[in-house]
């Protein structure tokens, strides 16, 4: 009987004319977003390993030079894209793709594609993650909200529930066909999705492909519930449909916008100049180096058995431009924590109102599966910090190991350079990256089960008159 | 086969069924008649079990509607003013639909037997329903009842809207499904049709039964002026 029901609801759909119209906009509006992302990542993947490529070659080949002035001369890190990033870019076109390493500062990153939007990219881009966060949904609201409702008005409930049908029975074959046309738009959109991943890489992104697919499959899931509990609960078609336009509007429109406007409220980023003012006021602090260049200058008279400091067979300018590093290391890690920590709070609170509105928890799910939110990034430039801290140690180790007499320089040659070595950022597995979500994983299950039961006894109440 | 025993369906302070006692026999065409507000829809809605009596009982064939609900549906064949059907479907992928969910099964031929013997041209069975008239609806309904072998029909102003020649044909079909043995309840307003299909002719008011006469005890003109007295009356 399930089936029956099942099969009949699909086969309206298809015959609606509406619905053909809705698949055929979604598809197109999914293939756009699909091609543009793909087209857009195989071109930075493209540029990114030739950049880096070319990066590694101009330090390799730089010649002859002081050790410092090569720390100076620095190189660029750039974050390796997964393949799931063209689904939703996340994060990364305002906190950048790039950083440059070099002695004594620990950069931000660049490379920001919203540096280079045009006016109209302000409205946002047309992405794989908008369409299934926004537009599906209000899909799955237009084709489903008299699903009850319209049976109710047209009379065809009473007659349905006269032939002895059950209504949990009705719900169930309902749920079933509307989900089966549903997923003659979700099928070809996921297998162009994972044949675009296949052909355009980078390798190794299945498993978090799947994942955002099984993701997104229970967020359009709590919509489809929903709109059959309203459906089901509300005495005509069109209060159904104002109930869920609403509810569509408050979750994917104003939530994300009001929640973020609430959370850098509630926990507010520092003020920018007054930031790099104190920043630089305490890297330039007199006393703080001081006192480690005396400590460790003590500590190698003490190692080479002398009271001078110039009978160590030591340069200490090495030393003390990695005291100066050391020192900046300890000032930079404290104020980028005070810079991370309000971001990381303001990214929880939104995490956490998931549980209030679905969208902010698959935002976040579908950033961390693309690898483009910000708790992947901040691995990224931790990444390349260490980076930057192996690189100099190798610099300032040689330049320390090198003593020369007044007036003469050292030179560090291609030897030297290639003990650096090349950056390589693994990004981080996708066990990591459920552990930082399992909150909103929770909450969207959480949202799907409730969704699911207020459809459930909806229709188990359904009543024809 | 219908039969109520003290019915009573109270809406807050109003009544609308009072004390209502009714049988249908098997092979009888029994009209209901009142005015609007008499209480002939609230007892339908008994009998399909949409509405629990307050008190009373509601049996089709000897089943209380409210302890056994889904075989006493599957017994009964409803038809109501205006037979909703699903308008992307054709007449017989509607009476196929229908027929599984109430519990038959047959195949496309058998179906297609139903509607013709239901009086639908067999041109129209492949024809979208959204395109019918309002009489071939009414025909699918009837399709659904034979194809159900419904024990029992219940109509709700099943005439309704039909032009002469459309409810003349209708006629004929209720008459023939009766022949079969299937007691048929009928809530109606025209009294002449009731007067020309029914065996037995009801007449309600304020959810009593006031009057209960076999068509054959009554010409038109006395079923006029009682029905007309029981309205004016201003009581039962």
């Amino acid at each position: 009987m399930i089936a029956t029901i099942a099969r009949k609801e699909f086969i309206e759909l298809i015959r609606d004319g509406r619905f053909r119209w809705a698949a055929a906009i979604v598809l197109a509006l999914l293939v756009t977003a699909l091609l543009a992302g793909a087209y857009y990542q195989r071109d930075l993947v493209k540029q990114q390993r030739a950049a880096q490529a070319a990066e590694q070659a101009r330090w390799y080949d730089q010649g002859s030079k002081n050790p410092h002035s090569a720390a100076h001369y620095g190189l660029y890190a750039f974050k390796p894209r997964l393949a799931p990033a063209f689904l939703d870019p996340g994060v990364e076109p305002y906190t950048g793709i790039a950083v440059w390493l070099e002695a004594h500062k620990q950069n931000e990153t660049i490379f920001r594609p919203s540096e280079d939007a045009t006016v109209a990219q302000r409205f946002g881009d047309m992405t794989v993650a908008l369409v299934l966060q926004t537009v599906v949904p209000l899909v799955i609201i237009m084709l489903g909200f008299n699903t009850f409702a319209g049976e109710r008005e047209r009379g065809t409930l009473r007659q349905l529930l006269s032939v002895g049908l059950r209504a949990r029975d009705l719900a169930t074959g309902k749920l079933l066909g509307s989900a089966a046309a549903l997923a003659l738009i979700a099928g070809p959109a996921i297998l162009l999705g994972a044949t675009t991943i296949a052909l355009i890489g980078p390798a190794g992104g299945e498993l978090r492909f799947m994942l955002l697919a099984v993701a997104y499959l229970l967020y359009l899931g709590i919509f489809l519930f929903l709109t059959l509990a309203v459906s089901a609960r509300s005495s005509s078609s069109r209060l159904a449909l104002v109930v869920l336009l609403a509810f569509w509007a408050v979750n994917c429109l104003l939530a994300p916008r009001i929640m973020s406007d609430f959370a850098a409220e509630l926990h507010p980023l520092p003020e920018g100049v007054a930031f790099k003012a104190r920043l630089q006021a305490a890297l330039h602090d007199p006393a703080g180096p001081s006192i480690m260049m005396r400590d460790r200058t003590a500590e190698l008279l003490h190692r080479y058995r002398v009271t001078r400091e110039q009978d160590l067979p030591l340069n200490l300018a090495g030393l003390s431009l990695q005291v100066g590093e050391d020192y900046g290391y300890e000032v930079f890690g404290k104020f980028y924590n005070e810079l991370y920590a309000p971001m990381e709070a303001q990214v929880g609170l939104l995490q956490r109102a998931a549980a209030l509105f679905p969208q902010l928890g698959i935002q976040a799910i579908s950033m961390g599966l693309a690898g483009t939110d910000l708790a992947q990034h901040r691995d990224f430039t931790r990444a390349a910090e260490e980076h930057r801290r192996a690189e100099l140690k190798v610099i300032n180790d040689d330049i320390l190991e090198h003593p020369v007499k007044a007036g003469d320089m050292h030179f560090g040659d291609h030897d030297l350079w290639a003990k650096v070595p090349a950056f390589r950022y693994q990004a981080p597995a996708v066990g990591w990256v459920l552990s930082n979500h399992a909150l909103t994983f929770v909450l969207l299950v959480l949202w799907f089960g409730l969704a699911a039961c207020f459809a459930w006894t909806g229709a188990a109440r359904l009543r024809p008159l | 086969m219908l039969r109520t025993e003290h019915l009573t369906k109270r809406f807050n302070s109003f009544t609308a069924v009072d004390d209502l006692c009714l049988n249908v026999a098997a092979g009888e065409i029994f009209a209901l008649l009142g005015p609007n507000g008499a209480g002939k829809t609230t007892t339908i809605n008994c009998f399909l079990g949409f509405l629990a009596p307050d008190q009373g009982r509601v049996l089709v064939d000897g089943l209380d509607v409210n302890t056994h609900a889904l075989e006493t549906k599957r017994r009964l064949a409803y038809i109501p003013e205006q037979v909703n059907l699903y308008g992307h479907f054709s007449g017989v992928e509607n009476l196929a639909y229908f027929n599984e969910l109430g519990g038959a099964r047959h195949d496309d031929v058998t179906l297609r037997k139903f509607l013709c013997e239901a009086g639908l041209q067999a041109d129209a069975h492949d024809r979208r329903v959204s395109h019918y008239s309002k009489g071939m609806r009414q025909k699918v309904g009837i399709a659904m009842a034979l194809a159900k072998s419904a024990k029992a029909l219940i109509l709700d102003e099943p005439t309704s809207g039909l032009d002469p020649s459309a409810s003349h044909e209708f006629t004929v079909l209720l008459q023939r499904f009766a022949a079969t043995g299937a007691a048929v309840l009928m809530a109606t307003h025209d009294l002449f049709h009731a007067k020309q299909v029914a065996n037995r002719v009801g007449i309600v008011r304020h959810g009593k039964l006031v009057h209960a006469l076999t068509a054959a005890e009554l010409s038109d003109a006395d079923l006029e002026r009682l029905y007309l007295e029981v309205m004016e009356s201003g009581q039962p």
